[in-house]
Parts: structure tokens; sequence; C-alpha cells
């Protein structure tokens, strides 16, 4: 069964509750910002802020149009991360999260370069660092609760559930809202379908939500993309043999660190 | 608010005034959300900014800050002369049919009655403004609402000057807009539609800010709004309990329950006291309620012979003591010592600057936070010398809310008890520790060494002890009220009574600890799905557990519902079928309660008119903020005439109309991220990050005049001080076009100080020491000032 979200960008007021109980969570720290030209803060997602709420805001003849675009994981259906990883960390799980499993992350950033929406971030300011991003919060959803920005969410612009039903729940508000809904389910197709999904009653352009992103499932396209990739990571000396070296003293690295009491 | 948070889901036409859910209230949205879902209803904001609350509306019209009665009016002007008002509601339910004293005028910007003092300033003697009355005293009345001396006719003539174009002009907003909105919200001016204003500060923090308050009712009660599901004039309370507060006397005329604070002069005994009693409408029992009060607090020490302990109770001198006023008096050196118990005033006080001085001027200074405040670092702030300052602070620890257990009132008035989750850390604890310990070292201090009054003190009914903790449960205890000789509970304020047999420390909210084992605030039971979301399981709400106030304008003179949807009660021949707490005598026939439909209002019926309740006018008239850019066109008065204006002094700098040097409006307000003073969330890494700094909004159009790029600093400056901050320039702000000139708006958050981990400039230097007429809110909202580029760009911290 796959779960997913599916996100009622009409509903969303920018209350950023879903950002903040993502970090409390997840227990990720605040990071350094400064002010944007907009609201949106961290500026850019990372390791320690997988999801945000992006703002937009323009003028559209002559009126004044504010987007709140909750951004983070899709949770592909087919992830190219998952398909470019030389370490096979990545997984889509049964239940729809596509998760790393830090143990095996090299942290070799291909998954960063194949991900259609860019979403894995590295540690860079780690001694061994790895790849993060969302989980769907396999860890909660294991246990029959929903994730943390779900939960959270005051005006219920965040649904969790099964993918199937919630994709038929988009469709019928977008047929039953009398023209208040684009007529797109925006992840139904989008890198081969994602199990997290928007539905949006402004022009998506006007999100930022990426709508260059091809409908093709990603992995196969992908492949064709990633031969440039080793020069782009570091090299084309860089085999694959080696990375699983350092993955093992990365993981001496971390047991010794864990050893010294630090986090 | 007169309704509640879930009532919200009965909404046809919402208005959003003065006030920014999405962003202040998020989860009012939700509500708002399911009525537009389930029924189809529609979001008006009205906001000088394009905010959170209005990305999200189906009608967004921006507005002059300050000019909300001009808006009000206009709408009321359009209700009235169209046709789009409840006529059988307003004639049956309001004093729109009441005949007013016959010299009652309004002239050049002055109601009949006025008294102008030297320095301009305006008192009204309010007789004009008094109903006409038989010999037996009764009120003359003109049911056909035509007679030209009653209220709905002086409202007709009053709001004809309110025209379309005039409150475009005013207002700064198109013709169009102005009767797309008219055109919305008056259609709920009918049996069948439920119209909600709400509101916060962007309405009450203005010179003349309980007028505004009063022309969102007096739109309410001609649509028919006032009383009915979804309907309402629905105050969004800046602070979780800060209903709690007001309701247990944190303003300084109130006593708890909203009993006025008896003056020293005027009532120097419990008989003159009570002799201003009123002598109809429900508050004709204020005597019991006062008697319990006293009983409650000095015990067996207040008896009927020492008239229940009445010259314990502090009285008020002929000064006011709103915060201002304190301040002004701090700034010439008359307080001694200052408690802040949770409040960071050197971030939120107007004028700040001049507020951080005077706090200079005390002997001693405690505070209670959860941080050190600016408040409590005063002496280190900006422009400070600590060697010169002699106040001796103490910062005393306090929990926060999850360290603690008590209760909640939320904006719906709705009761909810919380429990303690963790224990507070180091050497913080909770304000009723706090107060305890306090109030047991001055009795000692009392008891040992005398004092010039010290019987207050050493003769209070203090008896809250539980192991080595006061127990909240006790409080509340008390609060709710229970007989004095067996200590049984009270379900209502309807067993109160005024021979000291029954103590109370406020009234309204007796019934919702009547026990200790299963008090109702603590329960928590929801109705079904597919009622009107009363949920009377759930929580306490006061008065009685009442959700919607005065909701027996739900229903016809008949006992039927308005609307047969939304059937709050309904008259089934022999009994009201009810789906919440009658606000009238259920038990007598419709007919009897159809008369006084308003039982806590002296007449019975909804105030159109208020012959005494305020002293800037019986119905509102728009004044301009104290600072405007442009002159007064609707009257010859500028300002407010009954603001008071000190004038003199550090305090008084002020901004003449139309001063070139202040040639932008300036407003403040907040986001969803900080909390007031963010003496919390400037202290919160997550809160922090979102909203790191502090920043001023312009509009494309003022940062392209000043040549000012997004993120650049700017210098905002007032007639009381400037602050730089960079710009934020979205086309959230856009000028207004105001009496033909355009003018910008300049807006701001106030939450930032030089304390915590998010430091930077406090929006308050800018703001002016002058408050409304009735309450001496400030006017924060609306005020004049100057941009310029100051050079640099990115935040300004510390
Ligand atoms: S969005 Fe990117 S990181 Fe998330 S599952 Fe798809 S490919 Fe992987
Ligand atoms: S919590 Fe919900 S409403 Fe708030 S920002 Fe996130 S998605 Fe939007």
């Amino acid at each position: 069964m796959t779960y997913g979200m599916l996100i009622d960008l009409s509903k969303c007021m920018g209350c950023r509750g879903c950002q903040v109980a993502c970090k409390q969570w997840n227990d990720l720290p605040g990071e350094e910002t400064s002010l944007g030209t907009d609201f949106t803060n961290p500026q850019k997602r990372s390791a320690y802020t997988w999801t945000t709420i992006d703002f937009l805001t323009a003028e559209v003849n002559g009126r004044t149009v504010a987007t709140f675009t909750k951004s983070g994981c899709m949770h592909c259906l087919e992830p190219a991360c998952e398909s470019v990883c030389i370490a096979g960390a990545i997984k889509r799980q049964e239940n729809g999260a596509v998760t790393i499993d830090h143990d095996k992350c090299i942290g070799c950033r291909y998954c960063q370069l194949g991900c259609p929406f860019g979403v894995p971030k590295y540690e860079y300011d780690k001694p061994v660092p790895r790849m993060q991003k969302c989980t769907l919060c396999y860890d909660r959803i294991s246990e029959g609760l929903e994730p943390a920005c779900a939960a959270t969410c005051p005006s219920g612009a965040i649904l969790f559930g099964e993918r199937e039903e919630l994709l038929a729940l988009a469709k019928q508000r977008i047929a039953e809202g009398n023209g208040r809904y684009v007529d797109h389910v925006y992840g139904e197709h989008e890198a081969g379908g994602t199990a997290v999904m928007y539905i949006s009653s402004v022009p998506l352009d006007l999100t930022t939500l990426n709508t260059g992103v091809t409908t093709e499932s990603v992995p196969g396209f992908t492949w064709k993309a990633m031969r440039q990739l080793p020069a782009l990571v570091g090299g084309a000396a860089v085999l694959s043999l080696g990375l699983m070296a350092y993955s093992n003293r990365r993981a001496r690295l971390e047991a010794e660190q864990k050893g010294g009491g630090e986090a | 608010m007169t309704n509640h948070w879930n009532d919200y889901q009965n909404t046809d036409v919402f208005m959003v005034l003065g006030t920014n859910p999405a962003e202040n209230h998020p989860i009012s949205m939700r509500w708002i959300d399911k009525a537009r879902e389930t029924r189809g209803a529609k979001l008006i904001v009205v906001d000088p900014k394009f905010n959170r609350t209005a990305a999200k509306a189906d009608l967004y019209v921006q507005i002059r800050p300050g000019t909300d009665i001009a808006f009000l009016g206009g709408l009321m002007n359009y209700a009235m002369t169209h046709g789009r008002y409840f006529h059988e509601y307003v004639a049956k339910y309001t004093n729109a049919s009441y005949l007013i004293h016959p010299d009652f005028k309004f002239e050049d910007g002055l109601f009949s009655g006025a008294q102008v003092g030297e320095d301009g300033q305006v008192k009204y003697d309010t007789t004009t403004w008094q109903y006409q009355r038989d010999e037996e005293g009764n009120v003359r009345k003109d049911p056909t609402l035509t007679h030209p001396q009653c209220v709905f006719q002086l409202m007709k003539k009053h709001y004809a000057r309110y025209t379309p174009e005039m409150v475009a002009e005013t207002c700064g907003m198109s013709v169009e807009e102005f009767i797309e909105v008219a055109e919305l919200f008056t259609s709920t001016g009918r049996p069948d539609k439920a119209g909600n204003i709400m509101y916060a500060m962007g309405i009450t923090q203005s010179s003349h800010g309980s007028q505004n308050v009063r022309a969102v009712a007096m739109l309410q009660l001609l649509l028919g709004n006032i009383g009915i599901p979804g309907g309402g004039v629905n105050a969004h309370r800046g602070e979780s309990n800060v209903q709690g507060s007001t309701d247990m006397a944190m303003l300084w005329n109130n006593l708890p329950g909203y009993l006025p604070m008896p003056s020293a002069a005027a009532h120097p005994t419990l008989e003159a006291y009570q002799a201003t009693t009123p002598k109809s409408g429900y508050w004709s029992n204020r005597r019991k309620f006062m008697v319990s009060l006293l009983k409650a607090w000095w015990g067996e020490n207040a008896t009927a012979e020492n008239d229940f302990a009445y010259d314990y109770l502090p009285k008020l001198d002929h000064r006011d003591h709103s915060h201002m006023s304190i301040f002004e008096a701090m700034g010439r050196g008359e307080l001694k010592g200052l408690f802040a118990w949770g409040q960071n005033f050197a971030v939120g006080g107007p004028n700040v600057t001049r507020e951080r001085s005077a706090l200079a001027n005390l002997d001693w200074l405690v505070v209670v936070d959860l941080f050190e405040t600016e408040t409590a670092a005063f002496w280190k702030g900006p422009g400070m010398n600590p060697e010169e300052i002699q106040t001796e602070v103490f910062l005393l620890p306090a929990a926060a809310s999850y360290e603690k257990c008590g209760t909640v009132t939320n904006s719906g008035r709705w009761i909810q008890w919380r429990d303690k989750a963790v224990e507070p850390m180091g050497d913080a604890h909770d304000d009723l520790w706090i107060a305890d310990r306090l109030y047991k070292k001055l009795r000692e201090l009392y008891a040992t060494e005398g004092g010039a009054f010290p019987d207050p003190i050493l003769k209070l009914h203090w008896d809250y002890d539980d192991g080595d903790h006061p127990s909240a449960e006790k409080v509340a205890f008390e609060i709710n009220g229970y007989t004095w000789d067996d200590r049984v509970g009270l379900t209502t304020f309807g067993n109160l009574q005024d021979d000291g047999s029954t103590a109370c420390g406020c009234w309204i909210y007796s019934g919702y600890f009547d026990n200790f084992e299963t008090p109702k605030c603590r329960s928590r039971v929801k109705d079904e799905p597919g009622t009107l979301g009363t949920h009377l399981g759930w929580a306490w709400a006061w008065p009685v557990n009442r959700r919607i106030l005065y909701n027996r304008c739900s229903v016809d003179e008949h006992g039927q519902p308005w609307d047969p949807e939304r059937p709050l009660f309904r008259w089934d021949g022999e009994k009201f079928i009810a789906q919440d707490v009658p606000d009238f005598v259920a038990t007598n026939p419709p007919e009897v309660s159809a008369q006084n439909p308003f039982i806590m209002m002296q007449e019975g019926v909804g105030a159109l008119w208020s012959p005494s309740g305020m002293k800037d006018g019986p119905i509102p008239e728009h004044y301009e903020p104290v600072e405007s850019p442009v002159t007064n066109r609707l009257n010859k008065r500028q300002f407010n005439p009954v603001t008071i204006i000190s004038g003199k002094g550090e305090f008084g700098q002020l901004t003449r109309a139309e001063d070139p040097n202040f040639p932008y409006i300036c407003t403040t307000y907040r986001v969803t991220e900080h909390w007031q003073s963010g003496a919390m969330t400037r202290s919160l890494p997550w809160l922090g990050e979102m909203m790191p700094d502090m920043f001023v909004e312009i509009s494309p159009s003022l940062a392209a005049k000043l040549g000012v790029q997004p993120g650049d600093r700017v210098e905002v400056t007032t007639v009381r001080g400037s602050l730089v901050a960079p710009a934020m320039v979205t086309p959230r702000m856009r000028p207004v076009r105001v009496h033909g000139r355009e003018v910008e708006i300049v807006g701001m958050p106030w939450h930032w100080g030089f304390m915590g981990q998010f430091t930077g400039a406090s929006a308050n230097v800018l703001t002016p020491h002058v408050g409304d007429a009735n309450t001496q809110i400030p006017e924060y909202k609306a005020f004049l000032c100057n941009v310029k580029k100051a050079g640099g760009s990115g935040p300004v911290r510390g």
C-alpha cells in the first residue's frame, strides 16, 4: 500500500506550523538565517531543513497575489534517487516512504543530482556527512500516526492517507469546486507519479512547484543524464569501490564519535 | 467575542477588519474554511496590508489605517438607504425606535453638549443624548422608525454624509471596491443569512478605538447579525488567555467580572456604590456580585456590620491609571516601584524610548518572566548609561505554560483547564507560587512592623495551601463561588446572595469549577456531527456555559428561528428546543422574552444609540488619527476631540496633519512566527530562523522612489525617534489614494528588541503616546513617518 500526502494549496495560509513540526519531530536544529526578499526562511532546504513554506508575492493584473507552497520530498513512486544510489542506501518502502539508510549512505550526492526536485541534501558541516531528506515521517506512519506536518496543519491543507484515495479526493475537489481549482493534480504524473500530490486554486506557475518537471518516470531518464555525473562530483577516478571503502571508514569514525560522547 | 471559534462554521459572509486570522489566529481558518466548503461562505478582508489572510480572501480591499468609522459608517449608510438591513430585527430588538432628546445635534464635528476646554479638549454633557420619556418614565418610541427624532432616523441622517464616494476618498479604496464589499456584506441583512465581523487591534488601537468597536456592533445590529449562529462581533484576543485576564480585572478601572471599580470620592461607602447599581436589566443584581466578591476576599472578616469590608477595597482616585498614564507618572518620578509580571513594555509600550527612560526613575523593578527581557535589561538598552541608573532590578524566573496548571479562557469565553506537563526548569516557579510567597511575606511584614493600614492585608481570606504549594484548584473554587457556611460550590451566579452567605471571586465564572472532582472546565464531550457545534459538554463558557451571547435574537417574536437551517432555539408551543443555554427566561412564552432580548442592557434591547456609555458621542463619527496625512473632510474636527493630548513634556511629541516632513502613514503589526514583544519567540531557534530580522515593509513604488532595493537598509523617522532596518519590498504594501493624493504606507512588525537570540530595532520607538478617548489604548496603528535610504543592506541586529 502506498501512503502519501495531498497538499491543498488553496487551504494553506503560510503559518509554517508544518515547518516547525518537522524540525521538532525530527530533532533538527534551527539554522543561521537572515532576512530574505520575502518570508521564505531558511531560504533553501538543507540537511537540517527538510520542508519549507516557499512564499511568492506578485502582482498579477494589478492585483496582489501571494502563495505559500509547502515544499519537500515528493516520495516518487519510482524514485530517481533510489535508482542512482550506488550504495543502495535509498529505498522506497512498501508504504511509499522513500528513506535513506544512513549506515549505507556514503554521502556521494548522486541522489541530490539525480532527484528531479533536488531534494536530498548534504551535511556540509559534518566530518562524516550523509544525505538527509524528508522521510514521510517513516517512524510515525509505521506506528499508525500521521506525519508531523500533517498532524500539525491547522487548516487541513496537508492530508495524509492512501495515495489512491487522496488522488480520488483531489479529483473530487477539483470536479466539485466550481472552478475553484486548477484542473491538475500535481504529482499524479509528474516524475512518473509521486506519493505527495498538490492541488491549487492559482495557476501552478504562481507557486514554487517545478512545473517544468518531466512526467516520464525519472529513473530511466536519469541514467542517461547521470553518465556525466562522476565528473561533477569529483572526477572520473572516483570509483564505486572506493566509495564503499569510504563508507566503512565513515561507520568507524561515527562509532568513535559516539564513544566520545558527541551527538 | 459574542460567538465562538467553532461557530464560524455557521457563517455566510466573513468580514475581517483589523485582525489577521491566518497570521495571528491560524486555527480560526479551519472554521472559516469549513464554512466556505460546506456553505459556500465568502471571506472579505479589509486591511492596509495584503496579509496572509488577504491571500486567502474572496475579496480583498485595502483601507487607509485609522479610517474604519468612515468605512463602517458608509456600510451603515448603504444598508439603510438601500433597504439592506433586517427591518423586523432592528425595529423589535434594538433601540432604533427610541426617541432622542429634541435638542440633540451634531455640528462641526461636535455632538451637542460639548464643553470645550482651554486646550481644545472636549468633555460632553450627555443630557441631549438621552431618550425622551413620558410622565411615567417610559421611553417614547416610534415602532415605524419614521419619527425624525428616533434613533434610526438620526442615524440615517448622520451617516447620509458617508456616501460611497466620501468613503472611497477617505479610506483610500475605489467606489467600486466599496460597493462590492457593501453588496456582499449587507447581503446578510436578512433572516436567513449570517454575517460575522472579526476584529482585533487594528480596530481598537486607535484614538477612536472604542467607537470603532461600536460601529462594528451597530452595523451588526442593523443587519440582524447579533445573537445568531454564524454572526457576531468577534474580537480575536491577542493572547491565549487575554480574555481570562480581562475577566479577572486586569484593567485598572474594573473589578473581576466587569464590576466597576469604586471611586474614593464618589463611593466612600458600600451604600454609595450600590446606589449606582442599574435599576433594570441583569446588572440590577450587581449588589449580590459585589458582596460575594468582598466575602471571597475578606471571608469571616467581611460582615454585614462592616459593610463586608468595603473599606478594605482599594478605590480609584481622580486620575487615570492606564498604561500610558502610569508611564507618564513614572516619567515625572511619581512611582517608586513596579512589577512587570509577564509584560515586556520596554518593547511593547508606545514611544518606547521614553518609556524605557521612565523606568530609570524607579527605585525598584520586579520582572517575572521566562527570559531576561528588554524590560528587565532596560538599563543596558540602546542609549542608556548603566552607571547613571539606580533602579534595582529583580528578575524572577517564571514557569512556562506547560509547567503549571490552571485555566485558559479563549476568545470565545471557553474556560479550559490545563494540567501541568513538566516541572519548571531551574529556579523557575509558577505565578501562583510567586504570588502566594509574596503575599505571605507582606503579611508577615505588616504583622511585625505594622503600617498605615495593615488590615486589608492582614485580614485577607487566604486559604489556598496544599502541602508546600498553593493549590490552583482552591483558587478556582473561590473564583467559582461557594456557600460560606458549608462550602458548597455554586453552579450559577443565580444563586449568589447579597447578605454574605455566598462568596464568589468572579460572578461570571460561577459554575465553571463548582467541585474538585469533575469541574466543568475539565469536561471534554463533543456534539454529534450535524449540529450547530455549540459543544455544551466541552469545557465551560461564561456566562452559565452560554456559547452565543444575546441568543434570544436568533428567533423571532414567536420563538421560531430566523433561519430554520440554524435552529439554535425553537419554541414548540410549550417549550424551547435548545442547542445553547438561553440568554433569556426560557420558561416564559416567547412573546414575553421578545421584549428584552438583550437582558444585560438596561432597556433590554441592542444599543444602536448609546445615551451614556461613551465619552465621545452616542454614535461614532469619523475623525482622523491624531497623526494623519490629510485634513478631515467629514467634519471640522481633525481628530477625536475627547482624546487626551498631553501636549507637553517628553511623551507629548506629535506631528500635525499634512506635515511635509513626515509624509507617509506608518502602521505596526505582528507576524505568525513571533509573539507580542518576542520575549518568548525571539529565544526559540525554530521560530527565529523563519523570521530572524526586523524589517520595514514598503511598496515597490516607494522603493523605486527612494532608490531602495529589497534588503537595503532604510531609516524610518517619526517626531519621536528613528530606527534602521532592511526594507522588505513586495506588492503586499501599496500606496492609497486619499482625497486625490497618493499616500504611501510603511508597515513594520513590532516584535524585536535588544535582548534574546534574535535582535533588532523596536518599532515602538516610533509610535505616539496618545490613545483612545474611552480606554486610553495607544494609537499604534496609524501615525506619520518619513523614510530614507540608510546606506548598506542586510539586517541590523542588537
Ligand atoms: S523527490 Fe527526490 S528525494 Fe524524494 S523520492 Fe523523489 S527522487 Fe527521491
Ligand atoms: S501548517 Fe498547513 S497551513 Fe500552515 S503552512 Fe503548513 S501547510 Fe500551510
